[in-house]
């Protein structure tokens, strides 16, 4: 795991090709380079911690990645089964253990904020990621060269460097207001980075640009339903996102909020999903005989919102408020988050062309006691 | 698998791709940046370069369409069949009118409805499919509205592609037109001429994250389009299992603007589907030899091919297409793998001293044509000469000509005026099998009848017909359907000629195995290497002197233990005594008790194994598989049809396109499906696809049942209807 012999193969590349280049790369030196590189690795990997904690069986890990947030010894990391212990243990850069504990969690965020040392064992001048400034920071763009350290695969024991990867930012993306994107609970922008970086016990390690300021935290091993693969993301750090609480209040919940409050911090208590009253359109959609039955109308029942908005049987309906509907559940599980009185913006295709109808949203009707045969 | 190759990745993170920027970069920028970092330098080239091909990238949903979608060659612990994703999917702009290409897998689901959000432009386009490209796996949609004016990317001239250049795979899954920035992974040209020469080899990574999308150089301009692939299957969704392996393929856009200007005559009523360019040969195969050091000899023509209609024979060696030489059937594939139908090439061949050249325009398709069907069961196991007729199928040709069973067949011949008609002697069941698979449906054939109680000869004129898609009823089957005698030495006429070849001689028996009473019962075999364990089910009412048909059980994962195959024989035991069965139960050995395709050596050695130790008819062995193991049932069937002549499969699609049928080597197919299995929809397209290569096919959809065996109460009349298939599959 030394930095400077993974290096070398490169260097030595860049050298040769440095020389026989025809361009004009005088100013670019080489070793500057290499200097810079294992600099980088040196500044950032006291930085970091590992963690060890519950799990060990059916497969699960129990050992994850954390950074140091503040000198005092609060550790941030991705809110994982390894910290459900009153046995955590956190292993410093310079291989000195302690035991720690989970002073908050977000689960909003998937973040959790855990905190080595106390009043009898004191933690003072570690090295730290501020967290200020990388919450500061603009998003980078796709095809940004990035760095990840992480203990994945435990690689790295006691005072032993994290393990690097080198890659890009594949993009930065909101992957859409849609249901069950993640198993994850975080639903935000998240950095997808081109290099296998998502692997066991790397969740909670950090993501930095070339220079070593950090970008995010690596998250846990998930599978992207868009495209049914695996994922390699990290949570930016500028994190920050609305959630509607219980109280039907909505809230602003951020890392840079959890890391400044630390032990005050309170959890949000988000509303239960899919909870509303229901609504009426007055659309009577196709049956739905088979797995992603596209939502085609059959009838619109005469004077209903549906009517009102002139949709028409054989319409198909596309897009709900931008939010593709693939087949008949989604259009349901989609629209039952609305309310009446809200109005809702349909996409329909209609002969070989997408057109926009607004419709405004009723009460349910109460429900037909079944007509008998 | 993933984590391993993670693994490996990260050790070798530190890729040299800047060889890669250092070489190709554009100069320009090389010059003018005062970057004092190299990398930065690179990071501001690869950027350039995706903003440059960002607005010709266009992200494309669909609605509809199946849940699963079967897959092709797979590795290891994949699942029979992948589910796709429900997110959006990548196309790059050919064609400033609106013409999108993209990958065949984002649409192997089949998706009813279509849409395109084009960069820039606020409205999403509705889209239609036109034209495929079978060989490439391409598909090409036209969208709704769009006239003129789309921005259309550079192709960079193969001649320039090197190994080792920058490459970037770009995507829209990940991020919509909306964002300035599509998904990005960089890479280098790992190989060029990759899947016979169609394909560009990246290790950027290649998911449904970008299958669709271009893979680019530094300067912007496109190398090829990004679709899943792999050397040793077809179909759309092969090749998916290696996703962000560092294995990735694109197909080089210069050959797609090549075949564009046909691909654009499509419309979505009239889809313009490219096919590969065929010969219409198969060619010699050697025992212990590959296809790398075989030599490109014919083996067989097929009727009305490219190759028959160019006059090339059995026994002549190609040696070299368009200038290129041609020492293995390996390089021959490489040559002949990119082209199209219709495309002309010019063949170098040997025929004993001779060398001939001449050019051949290939061909779509191979004509193939319907098994021929007199309509009649042999009576098996019988060495008198001539063959009984066992059951005369109703309305059948025989049927109308007055064939009834117990009458036999002695003589067979073809008249062709003006020469008299001449008869020849058939020695048994087997050779008249053989005589008759040449033949096609239509064609008419003299035949010498000796029947009733005087033994009277007649001869009588029959016009074959096609083999139905009917089994026998429980109450026509005879229950006879042996003479009981396949122990003795055939008495029949002098064969009219050899024996094609080794596979399809009569059973050869060990000598004695008549001797001692064979072990019958359920029984545990381990191979010869004993590196794999099956089990065999004989009836016990096993008698050597009865030819017995053969089921090879390939059980779904994660079944493959000793008390599923107990499960398995106990639901076979009675048609296994009726009807004369035995069964074979390999195991496969992955984890989680998938099939591998290397394992398909070891299922035949099992079916030889048993065939030298009982009594078994070579005619009569099926491949039977569930799921998973269905696939491995037809992977087998086209693989081995030496040894195969009936694939039966329940809730399984094929994984690829078909193989074309070959008259010598004849194999049917009964396909079972529940009406609530998620696959009914592909196991229909399967029968489709069969039907459309003329193999007998037999199919059978069965209410309320899902995902299940037809062992249960649903499908125990389907079970007991196969067992009489596979009595009956010496048809003639």
């Amino acid at each position: 795991m030394n930095r400077t012999t993974r290096l070398s193969p490169m260097m030595r590349c860049l050298i040769v090709l440095v020389t026989l280049s025809p361009c004009p790369l005088v100013i670019l030196s080489p070793s500057r380079a290499e200097e810079s590189f294992a600099q980088i690795c040196d500044k950032v990997n006291p930085k970091l911690v590992k963690l060890f904690g519950a799990g060990g069986f059916r497969g699960l890990q129990s050992y994850g990645t954390g950074i140091i947030v503040s000198p005092d010894g609060y550790i941030l990391t991705i809110n994982s089964h390894i910290l459900n212990t009153q046995d955590l243990r956190v292993h410093l850069a310079d291989g000195t253990h302690y035991h720690a504990k989970v002073v908050a969690m977000e689960p909003e965020l998937d973040v959790a904020l855990v905190k080595v040392g106390d009043n009898k064992l004191k933690v003072e001048d570690l090295p730290y990621f501020d967290v200020v400034e990388a919450a500061k920071r603009p998003p980078v763009e796709p095809g940004t060269g990035v760095l990840a350290f992480s203990n994945q695969f435990q690689i790295a024991t006691r005072d032993e460097p994290m393990s690097v990867q080198r890659g890009v930012i594949a993009s930065y993306s909101k992957l859409y207001g849609r249901i069950g994107i993640f198993e994850a609970t975080y639903k935000g922008d998240v950095y997808v980075i081109d290099a296998i970086t998502n692997n066991p016990g790397a969740a909670g390690g950090a993501l930095t640009t070339r220079k070593g300021e950090l970008l995010g935290l690596i998250g846990k091993e998930l599978r992207n339903e868009l495209t049914n693969t695996w994922i390699n993301y990290a949570i930016p750090i500028s994190a920050r996102i609305t959630v509607m609480q219980a109280d039907g209040k909505e809230a602003t919940v951020s890392i840079l909020d959890i890391v400044e409050k630390k032990e005050k911090y309170k959890p949000l208590l988000p509303s239960k999903k899919n909870e509303g009253p229901g609504v009426y359109t007055g659309i009577i959609l196709v049956a739905d005989p088979v797995e992603r039955t596209p939502p085609y109308i059959e009838d619109v029942v005469p004077g209903s919102p549906a009517d009102k908005a002139r949709l028409r049987p054989d319409d198909l309906i596309v897009y709900v408020d931008g939010v593709l509907v693939g087949d008949i559940h989604t259009f349901h599980e989609v629209l039952s988050r609305y309310h009446p009185n809200q109005t809702v913006k349909l996409e329909i295709q209609r002969d070989r062309k997408l057109q926009t109808v607004t419709l405004t949203l009723e009460k349910p009707k109460p429900k037909k006691p079944a007509a008998k045969k | 698998m993933r984590k391993q190759l993670s693994l490996l990745f990260f050790c070798f993170a530190w890729r040299p791709w800047h060889l890669g920027s250092l070489i190709f970069c554009p100069l320009v920028i090389l010059s003018s940046a005062r970057a004092d970092d190299l990398d930065e330098l690179q990071e501001k080239t690869i950027k350039a370069a995706v903003r440059k091909i960002a607005p010709c990238v266009v992200q494309i949903e669909t609605q509809g369409g199946t849940e699963l979608v079967a897959t092709g060659q797979r590795m290891p612990f994949a699942p029979a069949g992948i589910r796709l994703g429900t997110g959006p999917t990548t196309g790059l702009i050919v064609h400033a009118d609106g013409y999108v290409i993209s990958s065949a897998f984002n649409f192997a689901n089949k998706p009813q409805s279509i849409l395109v959000a084009v960069p820039g432009h606020k409205e999403r386009y509705v889209a239609e499919i036109i034209a495929n490209d079978q060989t490439r796996m391409l598909t090409l949609l036209k969208l709704i509205g769009v006239n003129g004016k789309l921005p259309l990317p550079v192709a960079v001239p193969k001649s320039e592609m090197r190994i080792g250049q920058t490459a970037l795979a770009i995507g829209r899954t990940l991020t919509g037109p909306d964002r300035p920035m599509p998904s990005v992974s960089v890479g280098i040209i790992s190989a060029l001429h990759r899947i016979w020469g169609k394909a560009i080899q990246t290790d950027a990574k290649v998911s449904p994250t970008n299958y669709g999308g271009p893979l680019i150089d530094l300067y912007g301009r496109v190398l090829g389009v990004l679709v899943p692939a792999s050397p040793r299957a077809e179909g759309e969704t092969a090749g998916f299992e290696w996703y962000d392996s560092g294995i990735g393929f694109a197909i080089p856009l210069e050959d797609i603007n090549r075949v564009l200007p046909k691909m654009l005559q499509g419309t979505a009523k009239e889809v313009v589907t490219l096919k590969r360019g065929l010969l219409g040969v198969t060619l010699q195969q050697k025992q212990g030899q590959d296809e790398y050091s075989m030599p490109a000899i014919i083996a067989t023509v097929s009727p009305a091919s490219a190759a028959e209609k160019r006059g090339l024979k059995p026994g002549d060696t190609i040696k070299e297409i368009d200038g290129k030489s041609i020492d293995s059937q390996a390089q021959l594939r490489q040559v002949l793998g990119p082209k199209y139908d219709g495309e002309t090439i010019t063949l170098k061949i040997q025929r004993g001293q001779k060398e001939i050249q001449l050019d051949v325009k290939l061909e779509g398709a191979v004509a193939s044509y319907p098994q021929p069907f007199l309509g009649i069961l042999p009576m098996r196991d019988d060495p008198e000469p001539g063959v009984e007729v066992r059951y005369v199928y109703p309305n059948s040709p025989a049927d109308k000509v007055g064939i009834r069973a117990g009458d036999r067949i002695m003589k067979i011949g073809r008249e062709v005026p003006p020469a008299p008609l001449r008869l020849q002697p058939i020695a048994g069941r087997d050779q008249l099998m053989d005589m008759l698979e040449t033949a096609v449906p239509g064609l008419e054939l003299s035949f010498e009848i000796k029947r009733g109680e005087n033994k009277k000869t007649e001869t009588l004129k029959i016009t074959l017909a096609e083999v139905p898609d009917t089994v026998p009823t429980k109450t026509q089957l005879p229950e006879k359907a042996s003479a009981k005698k396949a122990l003795t030495r055939p008495k029949g006429a002098n064969p009219v000629r050899p024996q094609r070849d080794q596979e399809n001689a009569h059973p050869p028996r060990k000598q004695g195995a008549d001797d001692k009473k064979a072990e019958t019962g359920f029984l545990k075999r381990t191979t010869a290497a004993a590196d794999h364990t099956y089990w065999i089910y004989v009836p016990e009412n096993y008698d050597p002197n009865i030819a017995h048909a053969v089921l090879v059980w390939l059980h779904p994962p994660g079944k493959n233990k000793e008390k599923d195959f107990d499960n398995f024989w106990q639901s076979w035991q009675f048609p296994c005594e009726d009807y004369h069965i035995i069964l074979i139960c390999p195991a496969a050995e992955s984890e989680r008790g998938g099939w591998t395709q290397s394992e398909s050596e070891f299922v035949q050695e099992a079916v030889r194994t048993v065939s030298e130790n009982y009594t078994v008819d070579r005619r009569r062995i099926i491949a039977h598989g569930m799921d998973q193991g269905g696939e491995m049932a037809f992977a087998l069937g086209f693989r081995s049809r030496g040894l195969f002549r009936g694939v039966a499969t329940t809730g399984a699609a094929l994984p690829s396109n078909p193989r074309d049928k070959v008259a010598t080597q004849p194999l049917s197919f009964f396909l079972i499906v529940g009406d609530k299995d998620p696959l009914r929809d592909a196991v229909k397209e399967t029968k489709a696809k069969l039907l459309e290569k003329k193999y007998p096919v037999i199919y059978r959809e069965i209410p309320n049942l899902g995902r299940q065996y037809i062992d249960g109460r649903l499908g125990i009349d389907t079970l007991e209807e196969l067992a009489r298939w596979i009595d009956s599959l010496d048809r003639l």
